[in-house]
């Protein structure tokens, strides 16, 4: 009884990104998503972020910035993420488009305002199925270190979850050991399809 | 055709259904199952599935879950097709629900939800359009409100598995199908094909008239499950929900509330009771429910329904109420209600202007949320964090924030993280409060807290600016302002007019009289910054203190108490733009001393001198510079606070009134206007940046004046804080940079930089924008290494500067590490760098590394790794450096000591291994250094240290690669001199050691091994060398022996080292002259045995001395050795002997004729004779022909000896005679008779000689008969007749035969020694004949 898991974060870079990567590798059903506008990755200066559509190709991205500045783009890290990306999945994709993609079990989040915007997302939605969704918050920092310790903190969580056939019962114990051996808060929701 | 397609169908599914019920494992069966699904989803007809449908639903009680769980599937699916089923499956379905397996349950409740609803819109749109309804859907209905009870029950019953969820969710779904959705449409579709849909059902379809359902009853129903479900949450209390329950209630009650606004006026009191700070109930559920109820709220907020909106204000006090338990914000609370002030702090500008109309408020904020469109809201919560940070400034955000209050990370942000800053801020606010009584102790505050705090305050106080003042208040306070200050408005002009007296030159017209009063209101915010700061900066000026005290007090009020003391407020207001005019804020203050102004003035003409110059656009440009930058600087002066200027531009003069008009230009940058009939000028991107910069130039320029007057200190901060507040792009950092870098030194560029490193270090880190934080790393590394490369070239060497930055910067940056890596290696990374380095760079380098290993313990690895990088660096200099510091500071370190000798060894043994791979590749590329070093030993010949003379010691052979080895090794030897264990490595490694290598080794090793000494770890060493080093051992020793005496250690371990291990004499050598007489002629022939040029190092040394005492042997001595040496008994080649020999006469200074005499006289003596006698007398005569008569005695001395016993002496004799003729003859004539004859015998040359010299007349009547027979002079007539002379003879004449062949087989060893004479020293010709002679025999 595998689950379906989505990861998702604000530009489907990063921290979704990294954690899909994680639990890709690990052999989980997984799937991720940005819930913002647009897909934003540092520019040159604060104010020119440089600014694509969701379901542009990582590689794309990955050919123009390299193209613009190879130097400084290698510098903060921006390239070898692409990089990495690009190996995982296409193109960054954008969780309030994502009906098409079917039915997920469980949804991680990587901040309280995508967390939000997905439990609205949701709640918005028709709940035909009735299918329950799980809806967890980790808090994880939008850099390339914590990034890293947020996909590893989410690989432990969804192995856990994998582990349980039935998470509605035994929500509440995982959060709260989780919680405990990572001293890490989580918030969760649950949401219908 | 259709027939046979159905009859195929039938068999498939027969065959599936029986494969499904035999199959043993539960994949095969899962698979039958999956079959059956396809098919019955697909193209089952009713007969079909008549037949079939009794045999799957026995599968309900299957033994696995699975099993069960698909099958559920399966018949619900078949259910929404067929509704005529039904019957059939609902009970299969109410079974399930009790399924152990709570994913069976789910399953079931699931298709039962999705059955429920489409039976409904089926009967619902079937009894609309006819009166009759079908007996089959009546009969499905039944079983449907059959289900729906059970469901109902299962909702309700206490406990808390996963059926649960779903229960409650079909009790919430059930309410909504059961009332009318306002928002749909009432009307019901015109056509039947509706029934496939039923997402937009709405019972507002249903007018009566219905014959099964009617929307008052389902409308009754529904509210009894609605007030079931709120008792859930109401009564609960925590005991049987659990937090998942929980979370589904409150999700499902907003969803009903949102959708059904008629029901909103139930639902909300129970969910705001459920509110965990607001009611008692602290069970483990509120936690759990914290989160769901926020985003309840929320939803409900946006709820646009009007039944909503009296809820609105209670929703939002809730909300607020969520942030509860933020200290600080308690703190604030408490502090404002002794102000006076009853409300909500902190939260937006406008809220703490009225608090008491704060419901309004909300209300207000809400219809602008509306008014701007909901996307676009959500697009402002979309866009991300890159707006946050200015997002923050405008009252939009801030009143967004505050709606969506415990939503925003900006939120968390802005309380949590200045939680300590917002309670200065409102001590502050408090101190002023009580007027100028609290000056005292509102400047120990100031000067107490520390400057980046006091910067955070100014900061924090910026964005309280007030943006919306209200109308009604503020006539009231203009007349109130008016009556306050009304005694110092002569002052004011006054000192107006003297000011612009001054500034008249600059400007001429009116129209150019607002340049200095924008360039003032430029200043504005600075200087408003300046005077928090003030205090501190006075202390430093003196008497002045108390009056600029003052000055602070009135400034400071409108930022940090806008909301707490109104009146004041305003005042603060009032004055700034009065402020251009005069130039001063000083002028402004109520109660300054007159004495002030003098001192004001100066700076503030200087000011605006600098401003107006700098000032040359046009005046209009500037004045939208000045709306721009102050509503950057100070974003909550905005609005109504022009209208307010605008009256009071009437009571001040002309450049007041230009100074109003510019404040209303920066209205529309703002947007956030109530009112639009004030000019917009919008400003695009590149103006607004330029604008930025130019303002911020402005302060960067003001310091530098600051810095004049000192004080500039606590000021640093405000500037870092400013340069983050700017956009990036603006790049406030290279201003800054410029600023630092321009003068260094007076300008305090490290206090400076520091605090703008520390303050965007700060941001990086905290900030959780990976944007954000991601660019003020890059511009933290950017200004950090502008800095230190400016440092590096722009100061002597000699300056400490760059080391103290770097020691006390937050973090040091793979860049600057980089940098430090070039200046202390100068050349390995980048060759174009030249002239910048020089001997005194590198020292300025390696310092700094030093000073960073020992004050940043993280840097320490890398650091380490540079200094080590730098100690094999192939240029001498540079080299020495380095290890100078690896040894004599970095290694004593405990922790770095491993490290560094891990890696000294590496190189070391990298020698061995290089050079044996790649010998002709270093060669090259060392050739091309050493080119680089001779370079470099030329240019700067003063730091060529002892290891150059090394250098110039082995360059005879393949000099660039030794010296490439002694880069390598030089490291590890200057190791050795601080460790001496570390010694025996280069023994180990010394025998796999290439030429180059030892050559390289044994040019360090006199120098290493002086300073070493002789150490308990070398002797060590000594006593148990490893193989193969004896040549390097042999190094050591004689260095340690070496114009000093060695210890009796040193002799004792050297004797025993010879004595156990090696048995090789040669390590004896150099200690020869410190052994005793006795033990130095018990080792001599082991000496002798040495190769040549060996012994002929014994003999030096055993002939020198040492310095303090006498030579241990004399030359005449060492000769006697070599002779006493037997080769056949100490089992020494007979070469070595007459080796030695030679080498003893090759050195004819030593051994002169004198030695030699004492040597032959003392050997003649011997018993027996030793065995090289003879050739030792051959020798002498040969190399001092003038000893000859010495010579002479000698034979005759043997002559009595009875030299012809020993056979191989007696062929010497001969020979030594043969040579001598003439002067032998007498020693021959000598000779017995006997032996005489033999002797003529052996040498027939003599035979002829010797008869003439005999017969000379003088000669032969002096000799016996029986000689002169034997010399044939006289003939035998008598031969027997002397029989005493012939009688001693005859034993010899018999011992004759025997002693000949006695001889024959000495004369092979004789043979065998005497080839290699041949290239002894000695005289060849003589000794290839005495050869040739013997051999001849």
């Amino acid at each position: 009884m595998t689950k379906r898991y989505a990861m998702v974060c604000s530009s489907n870079q990063n921290r979704s990104m990294e954690a899909h990567f994680v639990l890709k590798r690990e052999g989980f059903d997984v799937a991720s998503y940005g819930t913002g506008a647009h897909v934003k990755l540092p520019g040159p200066s604060i104010r020119e972020p440089n600014v694509y559509e969701f379901g542009t190709p990582y590689k794309h991205m990955f050919d123009e910035l390299r193209r613009k500045d190879p130097e400084l783009y290698k510098r903060n890290g921006i390239l070898p993420m692409l990089k990495r990306n690009l190996g995982v999945k296409t193109a960054p994709q954008r969780w309030q488009d994502n009906a098409a993609d079917g039915v997920f079990d469980v949804v991680i989040t990587f901040e309280e305002k995508v967390f939000d915007m997905v439990m609205e997302d949701l709640n918005s939605r028709d709940h035909i199925l009735m299918k329950p969704v799980l809806v967890i918050n980790l808090e994880v920092k939008d850099n390339h270190e914590e990034a890293a310790t947020g996909g590893r903190l989410t690989l432990v969580l969804c192995q856990e979850l994998e582990a349980t056939e039935n998470w509605v019962d035994k929500i509440d114990e995982i959060i709260f050991n989780f919680e405990r051996q990572h001293r890490r808060k989580l918030v969760y929701s649950i949401s219908f399809y | 055709m259709v027939a046979i397609m159905s009859a195929k169908l039938r068999e498939k599914v027969a065959g599936f259904l029986a494969a499904a019920k035999s199959a043993r494992s539960l994949n095969s069966k899962l698979q039958s199952l999956q079959h059956l699904k396809q098919i019955f989803s697909d193209d089952a007809d009713t007969d079909l599935l008549s037949e079939f449908l009794p045999a799957l639903l026995e599968f309900h009680s299957d033994s696995s879950s699975p099993v069960r769980k698909l099958v559920i599937e399966i018949v619900g699916g078949v259910g929404l097709k067929h509704v005529e089923f039904l019957p059939d499956i609902v009970p299969v379905l109410i079974a399930a629900l009790q399924d152990s397996t709570p994913a069976v349950a789910r399953q079931s409740g699931t298709c039962g939800m999705d059955l429920f609803r489409s039976t409904l819109v089926k009967i619902a749109i079937q009894g609309i359009y006819s009166s009759e309804l079908d007996d089959s859907l009546k009969l499905s209905w039944v079983w449907m409100l059959k289900f729906k009870d059970e469901m109902y029950s299962l909702a309700f019953k206490p406990g808390s598995d996963g059926r649960r969820l779903v229960a409650l969710k079909f009790v919430a779904a059930t309410i909504l199908l059961y009332t009318p959705d306002p928002s749909g449409s009432s009307e019901p579709p015109s056509n039947h094909s509706y029934e496939e849909k039923f997402d937009g059902f709405n019972m507002a379809w249903l007018r009566g008239g219905h014959p099964v359902l009617n929307v008052g009853d389902s409308s009754m129903e529904a509210s009894k499950s609605l007030g079931l479900l709120l008792d859930q949450l109401r009564y609960s209390k925590g005991k049987s929900l659990n937090n998942s329950a929980m979370i589904v209630l409150i999700n499902s009650l907003s969803e009903i509330a949102r959708k059904r606004p008629a029901l909103y006026g139930r639902i909300m009191p129970v969910l705001l009771a459920l509110d965990p700070s607001s009611s008692a109930n602290k069970g483990m559920h509120v936690l759990g429910a914290h989160y769901p109820l926020k985003n309840a709220f929320f939803a409900c907020l946006k709820c646009s329904h009007p039944g909503a909106a009296p809820w609105r204000d209670r929703l939002v006090g809730a909300l607020r109420e969520m942030r509860a338990g933020d200290m600080a914000e308690e703190a604030l609370h408490e502090l404002c209600q002794v102000n006076g002030n009853v409300g909500y702090k902190n939260k937006a500008p406008d809220e703490e202007e009225k608090p008491s109309l704060d419901p309004v408020d909300a209300m207000d904020t809400d219809i602008r949320r509306k008014r701007s469109g909901t996307p676009d809201a959500s697009d402002l919560a979309a866009e991300d964090d890159i707006s946050g940070k200015r997002a923050r400034q405008t009252p939009e955000a801030s009143i967004d924030q505050c709606k969506s209050s415990s939503s925003a990370v900006s939120t968390s942000r802005g309380d949590g993280d200045n939680g300590p800053v917002q309670q200065l801020v409102s001590m502050f606010a408090a101190l002023v409060a009580q007027g100028e009584k609290a000056v005292g102790s509102l400047q120990i505050l100031i000067s107490s807290i520390s400057a980046d705090l006091l910067a955070e305050v100014v900061m924090a106080n910026m964005r309280h600016l007030p943006s919306v003042r209200p109308k009604d208040e503020e006539l009231e306070l203009d007349k109130e302002l008016h009556t306050t200050y009304g005694s110092k408005d002569s002052q004011f002009k006054q000192l107006s007019s003297f000011l612009r007296d001054i500034l008249s030159p600059s400007s001429p017209s009116p129209i150019l009289d607002a340049r200095p009063s924008a360039s003032n209101n430029l200043e504005n915010p600075k200087l408003e910054e300046q005077e928090v700061m003030t205090p501190i900066y006075n202390d430093v000026g003196g008497p002045l203190i108390t009056e600029t005290a003052v000055v602070t007090v009135p400034t400071d009020i409108p930022i940090s108490s806008s909301e707490g003391v109104p009146s004041v407020n305003d005042v603060s207001l009032a004055i700034a733009p009065e402020v251009p005019d005069i130039g001063f804020p000083e002028n402004g203050i109520p109660g300054l001393e007159s004495s002030v102004h003098s001192y004001g003035l100066p700076e503030t003409l200087a000011v605006s001198s600098v401003v107006g110059t700098d000032l040359e656009d046009a005046s209009q440009d500037q004045a939208i510079s000045l709306g721009r930058s102050s509503q950057e600087r100070i974003p909550s002066i905005s609005t109504d606070r022009s209208e307010e200027l605008s009256p009071k531009a009437v009571c001040t003069d002309a450049t007041s009134i230009n100074s109003s008009t510019a404040t209303s230009l920066r209205l529309p940058s703002q947007l956030v206007l109530p009112k639009m009939s004030a000019p917009v000028i919008s400003l695009d991107g590149e103006q607004m940046d330029n604008i930025q910069k130019m303002s911020f130039m402005r302060i960067v320029e003001a310091y530098k004046h600051i810095a004049v007057a000192g004080g500039s200190q606590v000021r640093f901060s405000l500037l870092a804080y400013l340069g983050v507040a700017l956009p990036l792009d603006v790049d406030p950092w290279k201003m800054v940079e410029t600023h630092v870098l321009s003068d260094y030194m007076s300008h305090q560029g490290h206090e400076l930089t520091l605090r703008v490193l520390y303050k965007l270090f700060g941001e990086a880190e905290a900030n959780a924008d990976f944007l954000y934080s991601t660019n003020a790393t890059s511009v933290y590394e950017m200004f950090l290494l502008k800095v230190a490369e400016t440092l590096r070239d722009a100061f002597p060497a000699s300056d400490k500067s760059l080391s103290r930055l770097l020691g006390e910067v937050p973090y040091l940056p793979k860049s600057i590490l980089k940098l430090l890596e070039c200046l202390c290696c100068p050349g390995n990374n980048d060759k174009d760098e030249k002239a910048v380095h020089s001997g005194d760079r590198v020292t300025q380098g390696l310092s700094t590394v030093w000073s960073l290993i020992l004050l940043r313990p993280p840097t320490r690895d890398v650091c380490l790794k540079i200094a080590l990088q730098s100690a094999v660096h192939h240029l001498e200099e540079v080299r020495m450096k380095a290890i100078r510091l690896v040894a004599n500071k970095l290694y004593p370190i405990s922790s770095l000591t491993q490290n560094i000798e891990d890696y000294a060894k590496e190189m070391l043994i990298s020698v061995t291994s290089t050079d044996k791979t790649n010998a002709v590749g270093l060669n090259l590329e060392s050739q091309k250094e050493h080119l680089n070093a001779s370079v470099s030993e030329g240019t700067v010949p003063k730091d060529v240290s002892s290891d150059a003379h090394q250098l110039n010691t082995c360059e005879s052979s393949s000099l660039s690669s030794v010296s490439e080895m002694q880069r390598c090794m030089s490291l590890y030897f200057a190791l050795c001199t601080k460790k001496h264990s570390l010694f025996r490595e280069v023994f180990v490694v010394y025998n796999s050691m290439s030429d180059v290598a030892r050559q390289a080794v044994h040019g360090q090793i006199p120098i290493l091994v002086r300073t070493i000494g002789t150490s308990s770890q070398l002797l060590e060493i000594i006593s148990d060398p490893p193989t193969g080093s004896v040549n390097l051992l042999m190094q050591v020793l004689q260095t340690l022996t070496d114009g000093t005496v060695p210890s009796p250690e040193l002799i004792s371990t050297i004797r025993k080292l010879y004595d156990s291990n090696l048995k090789d004499a040669q390590i004896l050598i150099p200690v020869l002259p410190f052994l005793p007489k006795h033990e130095v002629l018990l080792l001599f022939p082991h000496l002798v045995n040495l190769p040549l040029d060996k012994f002929q190092g014994v003999i030096t040394r055993t002939l020198q001395g040492s310095s303090q005492s006498s030579p241990v042997l004399t030359p005449g001595e060492v000769l006697i050795a070599i002779h006493k040496v037997d080769p056949e008994r100490d089992g020494i080649p007979l070469k070595k002997v007459t080796d030695a020999c030679n080498a003893c006469f090759g050195q004819g200074q030593i051994f002169t004729q004198q030695v030699l005499a004492e040597v032959l006289n003392q050997l003649v003596e011997q018993i027996p004779l030793p065995m090289l006698f003879m050739r030792t007398v051959l020798q002498t005569i040969g190399a001092y022909p003038s000893l000859v008569d010495f010579i002479m005695n000698i034979l005759s001395r043997l002559v009595s000896k009875q030299i012809w016993k020993y056979p191989k002496l007696w062929v010497g004799f001969l020979r030594c005679a043969l040579m001598t003729k003439p002067q032998s003859f007498g020693v021959l004539l000598q000779l017995p008779p006997p032996q005489l004859e033999n002797a003529m015998n052996k040498t027939p040359a003599l035979k002829a000689p010797l008869v003439a010299h005999a017969s000379q007349p003088n000669i032969q009547p002096t000799l016996p008969r029986s000689v002169l027979v034997v010399l044939g002079i006289v003939s035998d007539p008598q031969a027997a007749s002397p029989t005493e002379k012939t009688q001693p003879q005859s034993p010899t004449a018999e011992a004759q035969p025997s002693d000949a062949t006695a001889e024959a087989q000495p004369s092979g060893a004789t043979e065998e020694a005497q080839p290699p004479s041949a290239d002894g020293s000695g005289s060849e010709a003589e000794k290839s004949k005495e050869t040739s002679t013997v051999s001849n025999m």
